[in-house]
């Protein structure tokens, strides 16, 4: 049985090497939650369970209490991100989260460290939030009461995810490690995510047989424009009611969910190449993507 | 993966059925010297009637019992039974993988997997547990919690929302030692 005792040797060495980066967060009355020390001085953890703004304390790995602030907080993808002064300690090992597959075997880490295994049961299936990407774990392991922000990680001990239950108690999902990665910087630089913006409202159409042999379309639906802000990024770009958004940025629009989860924080500012049809005629107009005006 | 299958065949041998009037109440792991050690909660009864896998019913006289650790010895009278390896359970790990024995809900002989997800008391100041993130269910009380070598690190005892709690052989063997039986 050397297999066996092979693998399990690894999964307490890939739990230890995690645990090296797995820190107790205190931000909630009753109990704690888990936080992964993702760069120096930031520590990653599942934004709902930080309820408080004042006095939070992280435990270090060896068991040290230190004092922490939150240096930005995003609630659709349930990302909090706390600065600590924690110099000397270990960062994250990330793991390659584009390469994790269904069936891969995979470990929870909490403080302690403590642990719990099993696989991926899906990419992308769950309604998760659309600012992660869509590409969400699903999980069939425990996330035992406190796992929340804590990391996933692969049979090498890299960290592939931070686990979150959400808001439910029978999800065990955890974002990739390369979507936190991509806001973790915004959210220590700004406090928050922009949330990009077009400035259109969509409706979806099925696109006549006819249109998609001439012009070489797989897709059965697109969405038609059916409002456009004023003095916004639709609006100076020049879409028009009754545009027809087959793509946007490369990316094919079938439906008006298409829309949001197309578009990601980090592309506030850029321009895009949106590909519509008008008055049936194929036409690429640019779009600078917006950010969503704060509700006062 | 036919070496859990060869893990499972061999703690089977070394599982016992604790039961009493044909009533399976639990699980059991066989000891040198035609004992066995199961739960207090499992072994209520002086005489008890004892299921090997063969299908052999033996009767196990309580030999020792004590109801704050959890932990009754009975002796069976009968040739050729084996005894479980035993592992040196200081040297747990968390994260390695463990595998329970047992009859949970009626279901002989039934093998699940897991890690250890940690060591130690569950509230504080509580005595301690090798706690795994293994499912267990009435029937798998008494039955034993294997390393990846099926040597026995602990006597599954209680369940704990989702978490498996077993009580670590070290104790069990003080247990024993004490009730007059020497150590294998």
């Amino acid at each position: 049985m050397d297999g066996l005792l092979t693998l399990s040797n690894d999964l307490a060495a890939a739990v230890e090497r995690a645990g090296q980066v797995v820190f107790g967060v205190n931000a909630r009355t009753r109990l704690g939650s888990t936080g992964v020390h993702w760069r120096s001085g930031l520590i990653v953890t599942a934004n709902h369970t930080v309820r408080v703004d004042e006095d939070i304390t992280v435990t270090r790995p060896d068991g040290r209490s230190i004092a922490a602030t939150v240096a930005g907080r995003d609630p659709s993808i349930d990302i909090a991100v706390l600065k600590v002064d924690a110099p000397d300690a270990a960062v994250a090992d990330l793991g390659e989260s584009n390469a994790v597959r269904v069936g891969h075997l995979v470990l929870a880490v909490g403080r302690g460290p403590c642990a719990s295994w099993g696989v991926v049961s899906a990419i992308g299936a769950g309604r998760g939030p659309r600012s992660a990407g869509g590409g969400l774990f699903s999980l069939d392991l425990t996330l035992y009461p406190g796992f929340s922000g804590g990391p996933l990680v692969n049979a090498q001990g890299q960290v592939i995810g931070v686990n979150s239950s959400g808001t439910s108690r029978h999800l065990q999902l955890a974002i990739p490690s390369a979507a936190v990665t991509r806001v973790v910087d915004e959210l220590a630089r700004r406090g928050r995510l922009a949330r990009p913006y077009l400035g259109v409202g969509t409706q979806p159409v099925s696109l006549p047989e006819a249109l998609r042999q001439r012009f070489n379309l797989e897709q059965q639906t697109a969405v038609i424009v059916v409002a456009v802000q004023p003095d916004s990024p639709a609006a100076g770009a020049g879409l028009l009611m009754g545009d027809i958004i087959v793509s946007l940025g490369g990316t094919s629009i079938t439906d008006p969910g298409d829309l949001a989860s197309a578009l990601r924080p980090d592309q506030v500012g850029e321009a895009l190449t949106v590909s519509v049809l008008r008055a049936g005629e194929p036409r690429d107009i640019r779009i600078t993507v917006g950010e969503r005006p704060r509700r006062p | 993966m036919i070496e859990l299958a060869d893990l499972a065949d061999h703690l089977r041998r070394v599982t016992v059925e604790v039961m009493d009037g044909g009533k399976s109440l639990g699980a059991g792991v066989l000891w040198p010297r035609g004992c066995v050690v199961t739960n207090a909660h499992v072994a209520r009864r002086s005489v008890m009637e004892v299921r090997l896998v063969d299908g052999r019913r033996l009767e196990g006289r309580l030999l020792a019992r004590d109801g704050s650790a959890d932990l009754a010895l009975l002796r069976v009278a009968g040739a050729g039974v084996p005894a479980a390896p035993i592992a040196d359970s200081d040297a747990a790990r968390v994260g390695a993988l463990v595998v329970a024995m047992g009859h949970p809900l009626g279901v002989r002989g039934a093998l699940t997997a897991g890690i250890i997800h940690a060591i130690g008391p569950i509230t504080p100041g509580g005595r301690a547990w090798i706690q795994a993130d293994v499912r267990l269910a009435p029937g798998n009380s008494g039955g034993p919690l294997a390393d990846a070598s099926g040597r026995v690190m602990g006597l599954n005892a209680m369940v704990a929302g989702a978490l498996a709690l077993a009580i670590p052989m070290a104790h069990v063997e003080r247990f024993v030692r004490a009730a007059g039986v020497e150590p294998p």
